[in-house]
C-alpha cells in the first residue's frame, strides 16, 4: 500500500464553511475526493464569536464531506483570517563567517534565525514567516550559496495572530478529534492557486472579499511581500443597504445580488428597482442610485484601505504589479467590482475564474482558499522556500487544551 | 369592537396642572430650545444653561443661567470638557433653582463640545434628586467633526444613560439622511433641531392636550420608571393627500428606528397620534392596526391620539419606548421558547390599550416579549435598534476601528453621503 493520507482543507468563513477532502498519495499525487460547503454560524468578521455554533457547522461540513468521499479524514489544514492577523517585515542579517567570504548553509541559517528571532507578546502567535529574496552586500540574489560576499541579508514577511482567536479555531477542529497539521492564512492560500507562476513574477494583488473579511496578498517578483486582512466584507455591504434603505437584511441581500453594482453611475439617478417585484402589498420602489451609492462608498473604502496599507508598507509600485488585481471570494460576484478595483488602484483588475486545473465545480470562489490549503498540504510550506512555520507552534497551541 | 368607541370618545382632559420644563444645555442645546415652536402648549416652560454669557444673552428664552462664571468668566468652555464640568459643578445650587419643582424635565443637549457634554451630567444629577421624570434629547456629532468630539459624546451618552429615565440619542450622521439631497452642513444642524422639536412637541401634546385617547403622565412614567436602558424614538409626519398612509410610511422608515435588523428586547412603547379635527375614529383605528402589525403585540403598545385644532389634513406620529439591549441574544428559529411562548393577543382595540394603561401594575422594563414573538410573525421586517452606535448587524461585535473610524458603521454615513430612498 503506497503512503496515502486524507487531508481535509477547512475554511471557517463568516458566511460559509468550506471543506475539501484531498487524498495525497506519496509526495506528488493529489486527488480531490470530497467537498462540502455549508452556511456558517457563530462567525462574524472572520472570527469565531460562538464556539458551539461554529463547531456544529464545521463538524457537520466535515462529516458531510467524509460521507461524500466515503472515507475518514486523517488530518486537517486550516485557514486563518480576521482582523487579529498582523504582519511585519523583518530583515535578518549575518556576516559571512568563512575566511574566503563564500556563503555557506550556516550563514543562511544565521540570517534566517536573526530575522525570525523577534519574540512576540504572550498573547500573540506566529502563523507564517514568509521568506523574501536574499541580498548579498545589498544586491538581490536568488541563491546566495557558494557566492562571495561579506554580509548576507534576508527579509521575512511575518504574520502573527491573537493566540486566543487562533486557538478557538483549533478548538473547533479538536472538537471532532482531528488534528490540525498546519494553518495558512486565507489570502496566501487563495493566491497560490489563483495566480500563474508568471503572474506572481510580474506582480499581482489578490483580493479575496468574503462575507466578513477582505484578505489580500501582494506578490512581487514571485515573492509574497505583504498580506493583510480588512475586517469588512459582503456582510457590511448588506448591513449598509439594510440601514440606508431601511429594509430587512434579507431584502438588502437581495438588492445587493440582484441590483447591486460596485460603483455608481449617473444613469442610476432615474432608475427604480422594486423591493420584491411581485406586486404584493408592501412592495415598494427604490432608486437604483441609493443602492449603488451605498455599495460604492463601502467597496471603494475597502480598496482604499488596502491601497493605503500597501503604500505605507512602501510596496505599492504599479509598474511592479503588472498582472494587476485578481479578485475572488463571494463578494467578487458583485456586479462591477473589477471596474471599481481598476478605478481605485489604477491597475488592471479581473475577477478570477478559478484555477484551471481542477474540476469545474471547484472553480467557484467558495473553494479557492481550500484548494490553496490542499496545495500546501501537498507541497509543504518549505518546498518553495516562501513560507515557514516554526516547529512546535501547533504543539504549543494545541497544548492549551489539555 | 363597539365597546371601544366610548373610551375613544372619552372627554377626560389631561392633567392641566402638569409642570413641564425644557432645558437647553450648552450652545447647541440652547439653540435647539430657542427654535422650539410649541404649538398651542401654554404650560411648558423653557430654560437655558450655558457657560457662554454672550451667547445666552441672545437667546429669547426667559429663564437663563450662566454657569461657572468663576471658572470661565462667562466666556464659554471652549470645547474643553474639564472646564464645562468645573463650571457646572460650581453652580449646582443655581442649577437646582433653575430646575425648580416640576413633574417632567426634558433636557436638550448637543454632545461633543465642552459645556453640553459635561454640564448635562451635572444637570441630570441635580434633576435626579427631584421627583421629576427626566428625559434627554442628545445630538451626537457628525463623523466628520472628528474622533475627539465623537469620543467625548460617547462618554457622555454612557454617563447620562445612568442618570436620566430616558435618553434619546440623535446621531447627526443618521439625521443627515433625512434632509434634502444637497443639505449643507449648517442646514444639517438645523435638521437635528427639527427632530428635537418634533419629539418635544409630540411629547408635550400627548401630555397636555385633550385627546381622542388620552395618554397621561402616569403611562409615560411607567414606561420610564427605571433609569438606564435604551430609548426608542421615532416620528413620522405627513399632510395632504393620503396623509395617514404617508405618515405611517414615514414612521416606518424613520432612520432612528431602522438601523439594521437587530431585534431589541422591547417593553412597552407609547405611540402618539396628533391630528386635526378631521382625524376620526376610522383613521385612528387604521393607524393602530398598522402600527400594531408593524411594532409588535397590542399589549405592548399604549396608544394616544390628540386633536390639534390648528391642524387639518395632517398627521404626526411619534413613538417612544424603552428597550433593553444588554442581554440581547439572536433569535434562533430552532429556539424552543420561541415557538412555545405565543401569547394570547387581545382583541379589543382602544379598550385593551386603555385597560393595560389603567389597571395593570407597571412591569419591569427589562423583560422581553418581542424576542419570543419574533419567529411566529413577520416581525423581523421591522426591529428596533440601538440608535446611537449605528452598527446594525455588528452591534454585538467589537468595534472595528481603523484610523479612528468604526468600519462597521456604514461608509455612506461616515462620509455624509446622502441616500435618497424615495
Amino acid at each position: 500500500m503506497s503512503q496515502s493520507r486524507v487531508v481535509a482543507a477547512v475554511e471557517i468563513g463568516t458566511s460559509k464553511i468550506a471543506v475539501l477532502l484531498g487524498e495525497i498519495i506519496g509526495d506528488t499525487g493529489l486527488n480531490i475526493i470530497g467537498h462540502c460547503v455549508k452556511p456558517s454560524k457563530g462567525v462574524k468578521k472572520g472570527e469565531i464569536t460562538d464556539l458551539d455554533k461554529a463547531s456544529d457547522c464545521v463538524h457537520a461540513a466535515i462529516l458531510q464531506a467524509e460521507v461524500n468521499a466515503k472515507t475518514r479524514v486523517d488530518e486537517v489544514y486550516l485557514s486563518q483570517t480576521g482582523r487579529h492577523l498582523i504582519g511585519n517585515f523583518h530583515v535578518g542579517s549575518s556576516n559571512i563567517s568563512s575566511p574566503d567570504g563564500i556563503v555557506r548553509r550556516a550563514d543562511l541559517d544565521a540570517a534566517k534565525e536573526d530575522a525570525k528571532r523577534r519574540s512576540l507578546p504572550r498573547d500573540r502567535t506566529y502563523i507564517h514567516h514568509i521568506q523574501n529574496p536574499y541580498t548579498l552586500d545589498g544586491r538581490p540574489v536568488d541563491n546566495p550559496l557558494s557566492k562571495e560576499g561579506r554580509q548576507l541579508q534576508v527579509g521575512y514577511w511575518s504574520v502573527h495572530g491573537d493566540s486566543e482567536a487562533v486557538s478557538d479555531s483549533l478548538r473547533v477542529i479538536r472538537g471532532i478529534d482531528l488534528d490540525v497539521s498546519d494553518m495558512i492564512i486565507s489570502s496566501i492560500a487563495s493566491g497560490v492557486v489563483l495566480l500563474e507562476e508568471s503572474e506572481k513574477e510580474n506582480g499581482a494583488l489578490v483580493i479575496d472579499m468574503g462575507g466578513g473579511t477582505t484578505d489580500y496578498v501582494l506578490y512581487r517578483k514571485g515573492y509574497i511581500v505583504k498580506t493583510g486582512v480588512v475586517p469588512v466584507g459582503g456582510d457590511h455591504i448588506t448591513n449598509d443597504l439594510s440601514i440606508g434603505l431601511r429594509v430587512a437584511r434579507k431584502s438588502a441581500e437581495e438588492f445587493k445580488i440582484k441590483n447591486g453594482r460596485a460603483y455608481y453611475e449617473s444613469e442610476d439617478r432615474d432608475a427604480k428597482v422594486w423591493l420584491f417585484g411581485d406586486l404584493t402589498i408592501g412592495d415598494r420602489e427604490y432608486p437604483l442610485a441609493a443602492i449603488t451609492k451605498i455599495i460604492e462608498a463601502r467597496v471603494s473604502e475597502v480598496f482604499d484601505i488596502i491601497k493605503e496599507q500597501l503604500e505605507s508598507a512602501e510596496v505599492f509600485e504599479p509598474s511592479e504589479i503588472a498582472s494587476g488585481v485578481v479578485l475572488t471570494g463571494g463578494s467578487s460576484q458583485l456586479n462591477g467590482i473589477d471596474e471599481a478595483a481598476q478605478r481605485r488602484f489604477g491597475l488592471d483588475a479581473r475577477v478570477s475564474e478559478g484555477p484551471t486545473d481542477v474540476a469545474e465545480e471547484l472553480r467557484v470562489p467558495e473553494y479557492s482558499t481550500t484548494l490553496g490549503l490542499l496545495h500546501y498540504a501537498l507541497t509543504g510550506q518549505e518546498e518553495n522556500q516562501q513560507t515557514h512555520k516554526p516547529s512546535g507552534l501547533l504543539r504549543r497551541l494545541t497544548g492549551l487544551f489539555n | 369592537m363597539n365597546t371601544t368607541t366610548d373610551i375613544l370618545f372619552s372627554q377626560d382632559t389631561a392633567q392641566t396642572d402638569l409642570k413641564i420644563k425644557i432645558i437647553g444645555i450648552g450652545g447647541a442645546g440652547t439653540n435647539a430650545v430657542d427654535g422650539l415652536k410649541l404649538d398651542n402648549l401654554g404650560d411648558v416652560r423653557l430654560a437655558a444653561i450655558n457657560t457662554d454669557a454672550q451667547a445666552l444673552n441672545q437667546s429669547p428664552i426667559s429663564e437663563k443661567l450662566v454657569i461657572g462664571r468663576s471658572v470661565t468668566r462667562g466666556l464659554g468652555a471652549g470645547g474643553e470638557v474639564e472646564i464645562g464640568k468645573a463650571a457646572a459643578e460650581s453652580d449646582r445650587d443655581g442649577i437646582a433653582r433653575l430646575i425648580g419643582d416640576v413633574d417632567l424635565i426634558i433636557m436638550v443637549v448637543g454632545l461633543g463640545g465642552g459645556t453640553g457634554s459635561a454640564a448635562a451630567a451635572v444637570v441630570a444629577e441635580v434633576a435626579a434628586k427631584t421627583n421629576a421624570l427626566v428625559l434627554a434629547f442628545a445630538t451626537l456629532p457628525f463623523s466628520f467633526e472628528g474622533a475627539r468630539r465623537k469620543r467625548i459624546a460617547e462618554e457622555s451618552v454612557g454617563e447620562l444613560r445612568q442618570l436620566v429615565h430616558g435618553l434619546i440619542p440623535l446621531p447627526n450622521d443618521v439625521l443627515l439622511q433625512e434632509g434634502e439631497e444637497d443639505t449643507s452642513v449648517l442646514n444639517a444642524f438645523a435638521v437635528a433641531d427639527r427632530w428635537i422639536g418634533r419629539g418635544v412637541n409630540s411629547l408635550c401634546a400627548m401630555l397636555l392636550k385633550t385627546g381622542l385617547i388620552n395618554q397621561d403622565f402616569s403611562s409615560l412614567r411607567s414606561v420610564f420608571q427605571d433609569r438606564g436602558g435604551k430609548t426608542i424614538f421615532g416620528t413620522g409626519t405627513a399632510s395632504g393627500g393620503d396623509y395617514v398612509k404617508d405618515a405611517l410610511e414615514e414612521l416606518f422608515i424613520c432612520p432612528l428606528l431602522h438601523l439594521g435588523d437587530r431585534p431589541a428586547q422591547l417593553d412597552r412603547i407609547l405611540v402618539n397620534v396628533i391630528g386635526g379635527a378631521d382625524l376620526g375614529i376610522a383613521k385612528v383605528n387604521e393607524i393602530m392596526t398598522q402600527v400594531t402589525k408593524r411594532f409588535g403585540s397590542r399589549e405592548d403598545i399604549v396608544f394616544g391620539a390628540v386633536i390639534d385644532e390648528g391642524r387639518s389634513q395632517s398627521l404626526e406620529l411619534c413613538i417612544l419606548g424603552k428597550a433593553e439591549m444588554d442581554t440581547f441574544v439572536l433569535p434562533d428559529a430552532a429556539d424552543p421558547v420561541a415557538t412555545k411562548s405565543k401569547r394570547a393577543v387581545s382583541t379589543g382595540l382602544g379598550l385593551e390599550t386603555e385597560i393595560s394603561l389603567d389597571t395593570r401594575a407597571p412591569r419591569p422594563v427589562h423583560t422581553s416579549k418581542l424576542r419570543k414573538k419574533l419567529p411566529d410573525a413577520n416581525q423581523d421586517e421591522f426591529t428596533f435598534v440601538d440608535n446611537e452606535d449605528q452598527r446594525g448587524y455588528f452591534d454585538k461585535t467589537d468595534r472595528n476601528d481603523y484610523n479612528d473610524e468604526d468600519l462597521d458603521v456604514p461608509t455612506f454615513m461616515r462620509r455624509g453621503i446622502k441616500i435618497k430612498i424615495k
